[in-house]
């Protein structure tokens, strides 16, 4: 049986930011999951389980391509982890808790750690919009610093939302288009 | 959309920041340990402070000129109130911020005695270690100046250590560099290019190398496709 060739996009964020949900809300198959009881009480206090290794999640494309969703774990202990899963990508997705902004330093740190080791295109998603007390994508844009020359979109949206999710991926899409249209 | 937040995990400096990027207008609202603090902010700077007992009188007072009149503040001591009831309170970590924009009205202009970038630095100042490294999270970091770092720097009474930081700032020097060759310790250089960053000042260099995407447009027109139709 032929190989499919695998096509690589990366999920990244902090802990909790909803990138699980987000591989789910698309994937075609059951999210594949490595996932453990979190151990620290302030993880505790926010969910029972967590991604230790990561997430992955697939849409095939055609007879001889797949495309790969992968969420990297949340906590910077698993930052190895980035690493691996970043060799390859597309592009990059930083999804960041809207309503929650002590992790938003934590979602630049992220950021700046994949546009050092892959210069490839990256978007944040402005999640959990959904909720009462969730930021603003502008203003999450101007928390995580963001300048215009940087090039990075803030996409509002909730992970459960296959709309926003889709939005989100095509945005990424786009940009990659417009890279290679360019180069 | 209200902002709210802890201040043990988004400084002052943060904040700042995010008003300032926007030129904000509205009303800020800590609640510290011992009172609750009213800051008014107009386009980005924050021109007024005042001690509430009651969250709810900040919303029955709309309008800024009858509520200084109100309160018998002169406008040429508007100043004093940020003195009182912000400037000693930016070290303080422990209060639970909201900002609510829009609903004061400002009827002419206010004179600004602290300038949002001023604030910002002397609230960089007082960043731990924990907390500087939250920008300042990677020695390879490379900074540059803002197009506009006069105007701004203008506005701030400037040390001479971050004179010293701000000089060696070149759009080719990274962290490691400027902690080295400034003779500084590194707090003291993280906490500036903290406050710079923060009061835009100067910002991450965009990296030139840009990886070409290892698919063909064909390719890329069938994922694109494929996604629409999920």
């Amino acid at each position: 049986m032929k190989e499919l060739k695998k096509i690589k996009i990366v999920v990244a964020g902090p802990f909790a930011a909803g990138k699980t949900q987000f591989i789910n809300t698309v994937s075609e198959i059951k999210t594949v999951a490595t996932e453990r009881k979190t151990s620290g009480a302030v993880e505790k206090n926010v969910k029972d389980y967590t991604t230790v290794a990561m997430d992955f999640g697939k849409i095939r494309i055609d007879d001889e391509h797949e495309l790969y969703l992968f969420g990297t774990p949340g906590q910077s202990r698993f930052d190895f982890m980035w690493e691996i899963l970043g060799e390859g990508a597309l592009g990059i997705i930083v999804l960041v808790d809207s309503t929650d902004p002590k992790t938003f330093h934590e979602a630049r740190r992220i950021i700046n750690f994949f546009q050092s080791r892959f210069p490839v295109p990256v978007v944040v998603g402005a999640n959990k919009q959904d909720l009462p007390n969730a930021w603003s994508p502008e203003d999450v844009k101007f928390a995580l610093d963001i300048t215009e020359d940087e090039g990075i979109p803030v996409i509002p949206l909730s992970a459960k939302d296959k709309e926003d999710v889709k939005k989100t991926l095509l945005t990424l899409l786009e940009i990659i288009r417009y890279s290679l249209e360019s180069s | 959309m209200a902002l709210t937040g802890d201040l043990t995990t988004f400084s002052f400096a943060d904040i700042l920041q995010v008003l300032a990027k926007d030129k904000k207008s509205g009303v800020l609202l800590v609640e510290w340990k011992d009172m609750i603090v009213a800051y008014y902010v107009k386009d980005g700077e924050v021109i007024f402070a005042r001690p509430v007992d009651k969250v709810f009188r900040v919303y029955t007072d709309r309008n800024f000129e009858q509520l200084i009149n109100k309160l018998r503040i002169k406008k040429e001591d508007i100043h004093k109130t940020i003195e009182r009831f912000f400037l000693p309170r930016l070290e303080q970590k422990e209060g639970i911020f909201s900002f609510t924009p829009g609903f004061i009205k400002y009827d002419s202009d206010v004179p600004i005695r602290y300038p949002v970038e001023e604030l910002i630095i002397r609230a960089s100042r007082s960043l731990t270690d924990e907390e500087v490294e939250r920008k300042i999270s990677d020695e390879l970091l490379i900074f540059e100046k803002a197009p506009d770092a006069d105007e701004k720097v203008a506005k701030v009474n400037l040390t001479e250590e971050e004179k010293k930081v701000l000089s060696l700032v070149n759009g080719n020097r990274t962290v490691a560099d400027i902690r080295k060759e400034s003779g500084l310790d590194r707090l003291t250089v993280d906490r500036a290019l903290y406050g710079f960053l923060a009061a835009g000042i100067i910002r991450r260099k965009r990296r030139e190398r840009v990886q070409k995407p290892s698919i063909t447009l064909d390719l890329l027109a069938k994922i694109i496709e494929k996604i629409k139709q999920l």
